[in-house]
């Protein structure tokens, strides 16, 4: 972590680089003497300007709905404090807890399975509720005490297409597979039961279908 | 282990035959590529007949050049996949050939994997995110528990193909990619095109469609050029960041045919920068599809005792790069 001092939120903020993302500086500071994490939307360089400027605004204001609606839907997400359009900033709570990205080496597998069921749970009360999250990774959920966090919206979108929540559980199988391979079998049975649980087996069933049929898409699959 | 391994591409429009020392000298990259008529794409079969007149000459000048003697090979591998079915038999009769008449094993290799390995040895990367583009894949991949792991790829198109069909619908022929480049880097005039990331995985099909409009609408070729390569490239270097930042890895390379256009690599290096990594690019000589890269990841397959008897030595169309098993990394 390095000590930075950053423009946003209509005025000046210093404090510690939490996570530097693909797509936003993460922050942690103080807001009206809150303890705050700024999400700074900073223009990408390679991106061209015009591009830029609108990927940015259109995903901060979404974001800020969203993770509105996921409180809505019975999922914990954090407590928006400020959204800064002009700079593509939000300031909000910050969520005292691990990663399950990093937790997930250390669980035993029975805290493992009930991590990963309700975090499927969680991702079927989204979909219940007509959104999908965009980026349901690992690095995206956040245990604190009892609860699952789930943070960043910035990808998500509100839909009821089964693609659409078919693609969700997509990269949940792509990052278990890629970045955490040995617990991977699992954890996604744990997290598909929970899934089940929330979303009732018919819907599942079609949803894991559709994520089949993603699949099958990806170049070289092998057709059964 | 030491000596030295032959190996044949043949996947799709090039017939190369390379040999690689076993402390990874190239010492001969002899090729010759299939170029379709104007405004059309790879037509397999014409593509393998092409392989096939030129196959004697190819092998002859990869082996002259390489100064080994045919007794001194280890081993013969081939590209036994994925690719275009009649092309790929063409390099595998030739590696059968070869490995039957010398007497030595036979090793396949995997075309993607061998893009990967290839870089690798050329940039010494170590353990880098990989950006893997050409006309047969757009997929980003990082190494875990003994496989290349896919963190995302394209779900319809590869952007070889949408660099290719945007080109081919303006008259050119395959590969279309330097053509496209020159005609950008003619233009700063931006058309807004469908910018399409979903999750870590990008689709190209909507941008395609939307580029042939604007073009048949009488937008010029390199204003429309201009505005897919700004799309398409940062679209990829989008995910390719996300799988940078969630992996924390330091290094990111570019292989494949499209990583030869500069913009691309531009873009590429300045997004890496944010995160301090550092980007690995191959010389575009090797880039593109090659015999070395067949010839050096043979030579680490059969390191790995990794062979196939000729009789089971199959081509595989379909053979995705998350189900071959890597064990000379792990």
């Amino acid at each position: 972590m390095t000590a930075s001092t950053y423009h946003g939120a209509a005025e000046t903020i210093h404090g510690l680089l939490l996570y530097k993302g693909a797509e936003a500086d993460v922050v942690r500071g103080e807001w009206q003497g809150l303890d705050a994490v700024y999400k700074i939307r900073k223009p990408l360089k390679y991106r061209l300007p015009v591009i830029d400027e609108a990927i940015r605004r259109q995903r901060t204001v979404r974001e800020a709905e969203m993770i509105r609606s996921a409180k809505d839907a019975g999922v914990p997400s954090p407590f928006l404090y400020c959204v800064d359009v002009p700079t593509s900033t939000l300031v909000m709570e910050f969520v005292r807890g691990e990663r399950v990205k990093d937790l997930v080496e250390r669980l035993s597998q029975e805290k493992m399975a009930d991590t990963f069921f309700e975090f499927g749970q969680g991702a079927a009360r989204l979909h219940a509720a007509g959104m999908m999250h965009g980026d349901l990774t690992t690095a995206n959920l956040v245990r604190r005490d009892g609860t699952l966090v789930f943070i960043d919206f910035g990808l998500s979108i509100r839909t009821t297409r089964l693609e659409d929540h078919a693609v969700d559980l997509r990269l949940i199988k792509e990052t278990l597979f890629g970045a955490h391979a040995e617990a991977a079998e699992p954890a996604l049975e744990a997290l598909l039961r929970g899934y089940t649980s929330v979303a009732g087996p018919g819907r599942s069933r079609a949803v894991q279908k559709q994520l089949h049929s993603i699949e099958r898409r990806g170049r070289y699959a092998r057709i059964i | 282990m030491r000596g030295y391994i032959l190996g044949v591409e043949s996947t799709a429009h090039t017939f190369s035959v390379s040999v690689v020392s076993s402390d990874g000298r190239i010492l001969s990259n002899a090729k010759s590529v299939y170029k379709p008529p104007e405004g059309s794409g790879i037509h397999p079969f014409e593509a393998s007949q092409s392989h096939l007149a030129a196959a004697p000459g190819v092998l002859a000048e990869a082996v002259d050049r390489s100064g080994v003697p045919l007794g001194d090979l280890s081993a013969i591998s081939y590209a036994m996949g994925p690719g275009l079915g009649p092309c790929l038999r063409v390099g595998a009769v030739v590696a059968r050939t070869l490995a039957a008449s010398l007497g030595v094993p036979l090793v396949p290799v995997n075309h993607a994997v061998g893009h990967i390995e290839l870089g690798c040895l050329l940039t010494g990367a170590k353990d880098p995110v990989v950006l893997l583009v050409s006309g047969g894949h757009t997929m980003i991949l990082a190494y875990s528990g003994g496989r290349w792991r896919v963190l995302g790829e394209s779900l319809d198109l590869t952007l070889g193909q949408l660099l290719d069909q945007f080109g081919r619908h303006h008259g050119l022929a395959s590969p279309c990619g330097r053509a496209i480049e020159e005609a950008a880097s003619t233009s700063t005039s931006y058309l807004r095109l469908p910018y399409a990331v979903k999750g870590n995985d990008v689709s190209f099909s909507g941008l395609l469609t939307a580029s042939k409009l604007l073009l048949d609408g009488g937008r010029s070729f390199s204003e429309v050029s201009y505005s897919v390569q700004e799309t398409a490239f940062a679209m990829v270097a989008e995910v390719t960041e996300r799988a940078l930042a969630f992996t924390g890895k330091k290094e990111v390379m570019v292989v494949g045919g499209v990583a030869a256009n500069r913009r691309l690599s531009g873009m590429m290096s300045e997004m890496a920068e944010r995160h301090g990594a550092s980007v690995a690019m191959p010389p575009i000589e090797y880039s593109g599809d090659c015999g070395a890269q067949i010839a050096w990841t043979g030579w680490l397959a059969y390191k790995s005792d990794i062979k196939v008897p000729i009789e089971d030595s199959q081509v595989l169309q379909s053979w995705r790069l998350d189900r071959v098993d890597i064990p000379w990394r792990s």
